[in-house]
């Protein structure tokens, strides 16, 4: 039962673990962005279209990957180019996604896709209870793997990766060195879109492997309040995305087993887990948040 | 950004009577003529640019708006489904316009019309029919609005208690509200004759809202005055103006003594409340009974409506009137254009971005 819990949070999972630790790097910058639930579908659904007509699942994931990016960018243009308030913007940004790939994927919804295949690693796959969890995914699930060491590697060891945090703490320290803070985060938007796109591409043609209307289902919204569950930190952002994958797991394996719990109370189980979390880490959390991410929320700032 | 006074310094005393940040003294725009103009301009650009995108789907764009428009003005009855979209949505809208005079983000609306709905049919079960139609009605709405205030009480005693961000547990809490529907009409309040979907029972004639005509129930004039009470409330009230000043300066109102965090808390239970009245007044006069997939996405348009007039509440009155004409129109885009009704989400953020980012240069934040 634990190795299907485990299996089941791996693999539902993927798609919010490209999502949030994209998100992660975003707000890293001073930047939040709601937006991620629609770019996730676009993203979802340029993979899926991109992988019907060429029939090749990687141009189809590199398509929605792009789509994810594109619609971050009207993100980016309006919060930093326009001013615009970031939350409102942000629920603009998902309403649009929503809309788009409504109007354009009615003509894809149930249509059968060519998905991605599974590689079972030769050798590992076979290990009892670590083999089946780990080593028999998708490719996409193998780079999500890889993601979340990536960020933190970008973020804390490279230049741009300084850049990133410096915009998110000390603006104006970055723009006396000489470097732009709205350019920086124009990069670190375009980033986390991208992942956003990316982890919409392996939901609908590795993990569903099928379109419909809203199929993201608040995966996106998940992902950014596991960034703040997170406290900024990708690693523990993927953990986070795991939990929550795998409470949703463990109440499908409940299910199945039947039980005679409400599947809709089982189905609470990880909203609550992430919210709850959520409030008995805030204290701490707040140290830890790019100072200039107070701002976006404290419009008012209230002294909590 | 350019925060030039440390206010952590304790050798230096904040003067609160000159606040230097940008946010709070904005320098007033150089081109002050004609606002109104400008964010009328920008809207236009907003249709322009959906006909462009239908354009693009390979749909005749002149074809899709002619069949928007007559979806909206064929009839009265079709005006009346403007009408009773308008509801919902002005009471939704309203429920992020009070927390944001608090500087809060409410984007909760989604459960907590749900929720209101719970509310409404719990006080119906509970009274049996025993009482006649109007405080029947009445005990339905006091029920709904402590439903919702209470359910978003619980955002805001986290605020409080843990400093845990009221956006995200407010969206957050859409999901549970969802889920706790769901557990009643699959569960205890399943009708037992229902067919197909489970819905809950049907309310009984004196359990729903009198009629206007058609379809247009009389809950419309009771969302409209809501709109015209928040906007009195918050304007001539010490509980308005002490919200005012928590949002527009929060070290103002703590100096000036105000419990921040209740007036706070009492700013996201109102807007709980009137979220839940919508709620009430939706299944009373429109879906007569509780289902799963009741007002989908009315909340999130609530919170484009409420920013689309930067969280005046009678301007909100015209915000949620166009996303309700736009919301029906976008049956008509299906039924006669063959396209996604889902497709008018386009039009709807695009006008939001068109006025958060074109609009007035003024008071670009919730507080102001």
């Amino acid at each position: 039962m634990i190795e299907a819990i485990l299996v089941g949070a791996v693999r539902g999972g993927t798609s919010m673990v490209f999502a949030a630790v994209g998100e992660t790097v975003t707000e890293r910058s001073g930047v939040i962005n709601l937006g991620v639930e629609g770019s996730m579908l676009t993203g979802a659904l340029a993979a899926y279209a991109v992988g019907i007509e060429t029939g090749n699942p990687w141009l189809g994931a590199l398509a929605g990957l792009f789509a994810g990016l594109l619609l971050s960018l009207v993100h980016a243009f309006m919060v930093l180019t326009r001013k615009a308030n970031q939350i409102a913007t942000g629920l603009a940004i998902t309403f649009l996604g929503l809309g788009v790939t409504s109007l354009y994927g009615q003509s894809y919804v149930s249509q059968g896709v060519v998905p991605f295949p599974s590689y079972a690693v030769p050798g590992l796959s076979d290990v009892p209870f670590v083999g089946p969890i780990l080593f028999d995914h998708d490719p996409l699930t193998y780079l999500s793997f890889a993601i979340a060491p990536a960020a933190w590697w970008f973020l804390y060891r490279t230049g741009l990766g300084l850049r990133i945090r410096a915009a998110g703490e000390r603006p104006e320290v970055l723009a006396t060195m000489g470097t732009s803070p709205g350019r920086v985060r124009w990069i670190a938007v375009a980033i986390g879109g991208g992942l956003a796109g990316l982890g919409g591409a392996q939901l609908a043609t590795a993990f569903a492997r099928t379109w419909s209307e809203d199929m993201v289902a608040g995966r996106g919204f998940i992902a950014v309040a596991l960034v703040i569950f997170a406290g900024w930190n990708p690693i523990v952002t993927v953990a986070g995305a795991y939990l929550f994958s795998g409470a949703v797991a463990f109440q499908l394996e409940l299910q199945a087993r039947g039980t005679d719990i409400s599947l809709f109370l089982l189905d609470a189980i990880p909203y609550l887990a992430v919210l709850i979390v959520l409030a008995a880490l805030s204290g701490r959390r707040r140290h830890s948040a790019p100072e200039s991410l107070d701002k976006v929320f404290d419009a008012g700032g209230l002294p909590a | 950004m350019t925060e030039l006074v440390d206010r952590t310094d304790p050798m230096v005393e904040p003067d609160i009577s000159i606040d230097v940040t940008p946010e709070a003294n904005p320098t007033p725009p150089v081109r002050r003529s004609l606002p109104g103009l400008r964010t009328a301009g920008s809207m236009l650009g907003a249709f322009v640019v959906f006909g462009l995108l239908l354009l693009a789907s390979g749909a005749d764009p002149i074809a899709g708006y002619q069949a928007m428009w007559n979806s909206v003005t064929r009839d009265a009855n079709s005006f009346g489904d403007v009408l009773v979209r308008l509801a919902p949505y002005l009471l939704a809208a309203l429920a992020v316009v009070v927390p944001a005079r608090a500087g809060l983000f409410n984007i909760g609306g989604e459960g907590q019309l749900l929720i209101g709905a719970v509310g409404a049919m719990a006080a119906a079960n509970a009274l049996g029919q025993a009482l006649p139609r109007v405080p029947t009605l009445l005990m339905m709405a006091l029920s709904a609005m402590v439903a919702g205030a209470l359910w978003v009480g619980v955002s805001a005693w986290l605020r409080h208690a843990t400093g845990t961000n009221e956006t995200i547990s407010t969206l957050l809490s859409n999901y549970l509200a969802f889920l706790l529907l769901g557990w009643l009409v699959f569960g205890r309040w399943k009708d037992p004759g229902a067919t197909g979907f489970p819905r809950s029972r049907i309310l009984e004639d004196g359990e729903r809202l009198p009629m206007l005509w058609g379809r247009v129930h009389i809950g419309i004039i009771v969302a409209i005055a809501a709109a015209f009470a928040v906007w009195a409330i918050l304007r001539w009230t010490p509980w308005g103006f002490k919200l005012g000043v928590l949002g527009g300066n929060p070290e103002a109102a703590r100096r000036a003594g105000f419990r921040s965090s209740r007036l706070a808390a009492s700013a996201l239970m109102a807007g709980g409340a009137l979220a839940g009245l919508g709620g009430m007044l939706q299944v009373t006069g429109v879906e007569g009974q509780l289902r799963p997939a009741m007002m989908s996405g009315y909340g999130f348009v609530g919170v484009l409506a409420a920013w689309m007039v930067r969280h005046h509440p009678l301007r909100a009155v015209a915000s949620a009137a166009l996303l309700a004409a736009i919301a029906v129109g976008g049956n008509g885009l299906k039924i006669r254009a063959g396209l996604s009704s889902a497709s008018v989400n386009i039009l709807m953020a695009l006008l939001l971005l068109a006025v958060l980012g074109w609009g007035r240069q003024l008071n670009r934040k919730a507080t102001t």
